[in-house]
């Protein structure tokens, strides 16, 4: 068999193990093993642990179960009734009401947690029954709430952007100041629709903007409430400010998140002997789950390396001398159509072995091609078939899987002119980075 | 989903192995911790000056212990992703069919990790090789916390493989 054949051969396997339901981690595993047997007479097994020992005790993958903890800790306070009540006072007198909640609580909850998936359960938890209670549309409850979720793996610490970062060999650092910018500037779009939405409803005159009917609050009353958001602002701080400064490494801040955040949970009261050992645990499965994908992919990006196919490719794409948004308009269409499948973290570490030489061939900035990896491979978590968002929200609404979909579909638009943005001002993912690189 | 064994022999088997999992993954939780007393130990020492080598690598030994050993432990509590579009839409007999085959195959591929990390651990314990960085402690040794979460993971696989094999009339 020539090498195209065996190459083709390869990734045949590797579908059919996926699409059979083998577990992903396995699925690579063995699959690179195939492939190493194929492709060369190096010894293979011991070309694996090597590979392996050294991927999986590297010092850098420390910040994923550190982040991963802090969010299993918040997630299992009051912070959700917290969030809910805080918002509530800053966005009832905005067009759209308290549709804005969710979009800022998924902003807010995004920044302490790494995934999306988490910061939907968090937010939806409470602002669910709430909007239903006050009558808000079924359609915007949902949509707003699968797009803002989104957030969660762009707003750092996000859990992609640690594997991307180990997986591509960039700063994890630089790559959290990078996502800042890019987070805020989506949820401002999100929260724009939601007002567009309500004014152009409004004019029709369908009837009351909701929120109207909203009791009135004490000027007291609604600061009170406004300070709870406090603890939670002042931890967001704490991170991503050691981060920013220079002052901590994104392990070391992951060590601050982890200590503020038994802290808040320990001052609420929801701090008990058996929520610290769930969250534990919880982080150790979820933790070992990603390390053990993140093992298998490093071995077969070696594999990849000896078929060639990521030379070939990239010096392919060289040749075709694409401008660069169209490369990058053929990549968003593949994660999409690829993220249909597989979850984001999944989609992220299986092409990078293939992906990084070809992007690096176009001259792109691996810091910013992170921030756009992310958002596109988020894009794919509110499309069917496979999108977690959707899976979080059918469970919490009870509401198909269609209805969601289409509930989610402008938010999946307004991603789409996020990365058009993004794209035409690269800045605005690699402002702050740079800034940070020149005061070190 | 889980079947008695018929014996009682074989009750204890799989009652045992299954406190076995349960403990490596205590027991990796305890890494997770050690991980995070290693940075703040490392953040301590860097505001008073002080310099302890090796710290940067033990949190990397911790890490690699933490995944490993709670490997098994997330097999059982069904922590590790799969794509289910496929296997998620079946039932009864063709069901059976694809867990078994998903179960085989990641049963050779973990028998094979997990003999493959034996041979590492073999070769760094008969030639004492010593980690490369500030630690140069032995390598063996964190190396075999990383072999017996191996051996956990493969036992685990193949023993949820026979037993799906053992029950076959519950789906059949």
């Amino acid at each position: 068999m020539d090498e195209l054949t065996l190459t083709l051969f390869f990734i045949a396997v590797l579908f059919l193990f996926l699409g059979s339901g083998v577990w992903v981690a396995v699925s690579l595993l063995a699959v690179a093993a195939i492939g190493m047997m194929l492709f060369t007479d190096r010894p293979v097994g011991d070309a694996m642990t090597t590979t392996i020992w050294g991927a999986s005790s590297s010092w850098t993958l420390t910040a994923l179960p550190l982040f991963v903890w802090m969010g299993e800790i918040l997630f299992r306070t009051r912070l959700s009734e917290d969030l809910f009540r805080g918002l509530v006072p800053l966005t009832r007198r905005l067009p759209g009401g308290l549709l804005h909640v969710n979009v800022a609580g998924c902003a807010i909850f995004a920044a302490i947690s790494g995934s999306s998936a988490a910061t939907v359960a968090t937010v939806g938890k409470m602002s669910i029954p709430e909007l239903r209670k006050r009558r808000y549309p079924e359609r915007m409850i949902n949509g707003t709430l699968a797009g803002a979720g989104t957030l969660g793996l762009l707003i750092p610490p996000s859990i992609t952007l640690i594997i991307y970062g180990v997986a591509v060999n960039e700063s994890i650092a630089k790559l959290f100041v990078a996502g800042v910018l890019p987070g805020i500037m989506l949820a401002a779009l999100f929260m724009g629709y939601v007002a567009i939405w309500s004014i152009a409803r409004g004019k029709r005159g369908d009837r009351d903007a909701p929120g109207d009917d909203e009791p009135p609050e004490s000027a007291r009353g609604a600061l009170k409430d406004v300070a709870l958001l406090l603890p939670v602002i002042l931890l967001i701080g704490t991170v991503m400010g050691s981060i920013y400064t220079g002052l901590a490494t994104a392990t070391e801040a992951a060590v601050l998140g982890v200590g503020g955040g038994l802290l808040l949970s320990f001052m609420q009261g929801s701090l008990t002997r058996e929520t610290f050992m769930q969250s534990l645990l919880g982080a150790t499965r979820t933790s070992a789950m990603i390390a053990f994908i993140l093992a298998g992919s490093t071995f077969l990006s070696l594999t990849m390396g000896f078929t060639g196919l990521p030379r070939g490719l990239a010096n392919w794409i060289a040749t075709l001398d694409l401008a660069p948004f169209v490369l990058l308009g053929a990549l968003m269409v593949f994660y999409i159509i690829l993220g249909c499948f597989l979850d984001g973290i999944s989609a992220v570490v299986l092409t990078m072995a293939v992906i990084e030489p070809m992007v690096r061939q176009a001259g792109i900035d691996m810091i910013w091609f992170g921030i756009f990896v992310v958002v596109v491979v988020e894009m794919a978590q509110i499309t069917p078939p496979i999108g977690f968002n959707l899976f979080v929200l059918q469970g919490m609404t009870g509401n198909d899987m269609g209805f969601i979909a289409r509930a989610a579909l402008p938010m999946f638009l307004i991603m789409i002119l996020a990365v058009a943005i993004l794209t035409f001002f690269p800045r605005i993912a690699t402002f702050l980075p740079e800034l940070m690189a020149q005061r070190t | 989903m889980r079947r008695k064994p018929k014996t009682s022999f074989w009750r204890g088997v799989d009652r045992t192995l299954n406190h076995v999992y349960a403990a490596c993954g205590y027991a990796a939780a305890c890494f997770l911790v050690t991980i995070g007393l290693l940075v703040c130990a490392s953040i301590v020492t860097r505001l008073f000056s002080v310099y302890v080598p090796g710290l940067t690598e033990y949190s990397g030994y911790a890490m690699a212990a933490a995944s490993f050993l709670a490997l098994a432990y997330t097999f059982q509590h069904n922590g590790h992703i799969r794509v289910d579009m496929i296997i998620g839409k079946t039932r009864g007999r063709v069901r059976r069919a694809f867990e078994l085959w998903t179960l085989f195959v990641a049963s050779l591929a973990c028998l094979y990790l997990a003999w493959h990390l034996g041979r590492l651990v073999y070769v760094s314990w008969r030639f004492e090789e010593r980690s490369e960085g500030a630690d140069a402690i032995l390598i063996w040794l964190p190396q075999s916390l990383a072999l017996l979460g191996g051996v956990a993971l493969a036992v685990c696989v193949v023993h949820r493989f026979v037993k799906t094999l053992a029950c076959k009339e519950r789906h059949g």
